[in-house]
């Protein structure tokens, strides 16, 4: 008879869901065994129950669960669109630090989410907690105590470009403000006159001409770097202990072979 | 662990003894609890005049005990709107992915649920259904919309105050008509509106306006868990 | 027989609810164990009320024979639009705890709590 195979299928079900690990299996499994339960009702002859059962228990309770996970499960990440590190391409996005952050995520269990910030308000974002991790070329020296850092991943030089002008004419100097893209058009239709720009930046607006600038390399040892939200000790710690165990195992050159060869 | 080998030992201590308490109450699930409903499955269709006996009983028989779950609906609502009222304007602001899918059907289907909504709540008395059902599932029609064009698009269409002003004056309505015993001279809420001819879409006295001030509580209750809880976390 | 059926799941199901809700550490799959105890609970009722060939408590006609007890299925209408009204308010709460200790598992949160009471 229906009723006994359904009624037996009720503790499978629920068994089968309470016992998975992530969150939106086990909404999706108990949304099914209301379901299941409601239709119970129906055969046991209690169309009421049966009908306020479906309605509350199988459409508004699993509603209101999904939207109460929505934050608990994902990894959220802000960061400047830089080709090579982590840029998009049409609908994937692909990149040194994706690879790096995708294979943190999935260690951790939880979903990547990227967020595409201009790097000044990276810090800002971090300390009031909208995000977790700062990506997208960040250079190590950056001076900013509001947030934690990671160690350098991947050495880096930082270059001056300046333009061919008379010595004595003072040179604005552009600071990196604004989305990347943009600095690049600025770059293109040459109203850029001085900027100092770290090698990933440097090798994407090597695609145009460089002609009139003179290039200057900076001294001293520079890295890339990720930032971390303030609140974030614990993940501070994981994501640490996971690029040196990254950096041991000799998977961080493959990648980086793989990127910038 | 020590510690899973007590849990496990609790658990299975209590277990057992739920099974024995459900079967002593299955042994002693003896006449006069039967004999209860038989009573009103054979005096409600003349006193009360609704067909839908379960309707008869929890807002004929049993009303106190409806209004008492009213309060509790209402208290909850009044807690979620308080607990997530906090609301800073976020400077990120997550766009909602447009889905073709999504927004086809909420333009074609948040008409039909609606209605039906509509429809359970009215024939409370009449078939399955009555005023929690319809209520709930006028608020799934408005979610659908919800989940297609944004909460806060939606909630702009609704005039708050109004929002407000219904649901209290709702709910006081509900509270204070079986009171009225106490003003006009013992006539209880209940044999106010005669039974009239059961079957027919007016009868069933007073159980249809019951049904109706519930629907419209219940719709108005979980637009706003609805709406809170989308606007607190974000769109989906 | 169906009363007999019903109990019986009931009753497993409970079992089930109570073990998720004792042993899993996530406090949202902790919810959802009690929503399973509230459903097994309502399950129960239900099925004591039903009998052999009964038909719907729904008055159709004039025959007068067969139908079920409708006491516990209004109980139960009840009971599940007060588990759903509580069920939201405990999300929010859960909500509110997740967001300061950025943590869903309950023995973190205990600890952070404890370590802060020290502090």
């Amino acid at each position: 008879m229906v009723l006994l195979v359904l009624l037996s299928m009720l503790p499978v079900l629920a068994a089968f869901a309470l016992s998975r690990r992530r969150h939106l299996t086990v909404i999706v499994g108990m949304g099914l065994f209301s379901l299941i339960l409601s239709a119970v009702y129906l055969l046991l002859h209690a169309p009421d129950v049966a009908v306020t059962e479906a309605a509350i228990n199988a459409a508004l309770v699993t509603f209101v669960y999904i939207i109460a996970i929505r934050k608990t499960g994902r990894l959220v990440v802000v960061s400047d669109e830089i080709p090579g590190l982590l840029h998009r391409e049409g609908e994937q996005i692909s990149g040194l630090e994706h690879e790096i952050l995708s294979g943190f995520a999935r260690q951790l269990g939880l979903e990547l989410v990227i967020r595409f910030l201009p790097v000044e308000q990276i810090p800002r974002a971090l300390q009031q907690g909208e995000a977790d991790i700062g990506a997208g070329g960040i250079i190590s020296e950056i001076d900013d105590n509001r947030v934690l850092k990671t160690q350098g991943y991947l050495p880096t030089a930082l270059y001056h470009l300046s333009i061919q002008t008379k010595p004595h004419l003072k040179q604005e100097e552009s600071a990196i403000t604004g989305f990347f893209s943009d600095l690049r058009e600025e770059f293109q239709a040459g109203k850029i006159q001085a900027c100092t720009l770290d090698l990933a930046r440097f090798v994407a607006l090597s695609r145009s001409d460089l002609s009139p600038y003179t290039v200057r390399r900076l001294d001293g040892l520079f890295s890339y770097i990720f930032l971390i939200a303030p609140a974030r000790e614990r993940l501070h710690h994981q994501f640490v202990s996971y690029l040196s165990k990254l950096e041991e195992g000799g998977e961080l050159e493959k990648l980086t072979r793989r990127y910038f060869s | 662990m020590r510690h899973r080998r007590i849990g496990l030992i609790i658990y299975a201590t209590i277990l057992v003894c739920c099974f024995c308490g459900l079967v002593i109450v299955f042994f002693s699930y003896q006449e006069p609890a039967r004999e209860l409903g038989t009573i009103y499955l054979s005096r409600a269709p003349s006193e009360t005049g609704a067909a839908n006996i379960v309707s008869a009983i929890y807002l004929n028989y049993r009303l106190y005990d409806t209004l008492f779950e009213i309060l509790i609906f209402s208290v909850a609502v009044l807690g979620v709107r308080f607990y997530l009222s906090d609301y800073r304007e976020k400077e990120i602001v997550e766009k909602i992915p447009e889905s073709q899918i999504v927004r086809t059907s909420a333009d074609l289907f948040f008409p039909p649920i609606f209605l039906i909504g509509i429809y359970l709540t009215l024939s409370g008395h009449l078939s399955p259904g009555g005023g929690f059902s319809g209520g709930v599932v006028a608020g799934t029609a408005l979610l659908l919309c919800a989940v297609a064009l944004g909460a806060n698009t939606v909630g702009k269409r609704f005039y708050e105050p109004t929002l407000r002003w219904l649901e209290w004056g709702v709910l006081l309505v509900v509270l204070s008509l079986p009171l009225l015993p106490i003003v006009v001279d013992r006539l209880p809420f209940t044999e106010l509106l005669p039974p009239g001819t059961m079957g027919k879409v007016i009868s069933g006295g007073s159980i249809p306006i019951y049904n109706l001030l519930i629907g419209i509580k219940v719709f108005i209750g979980t637009w706003v868990i609805i709406h809170y809880f989308m606007r607190h976390r974000g769109e989906i | 027989m169906l009363m007999i059926a019903g109990v019986i799941v009931s009753v497993i199901l409970f079992g089930i609810g109570l073990l998720g809700m004792i042993f899993r550490r996530d406090l949202i799959i902790k919810l959802l164990s009690l929503g399973l105890v509230n459903g097994s609970v309502m399950l129960c009722l239900v099925s004591l009320g039903s009998r052999a060939n009964g038909i719907a408590p729904i008055i159709r006609g004039p025959e007068n024979a067969g139908y079920v007890n409708p006491l516990p299925q209004a109980l139960v209408l009840s009971a599940i639009v007060i588990n759903f009204a509580i069920l939201a308010l405990a999300l929010v709460f859960v909500m509110l705890l997740v967001e300061h200790y950025h943590s869903t598992d309950s023995q973190r949160i205990e600890h952070e709590i404890k370590r802060e009471r020290e502090l």
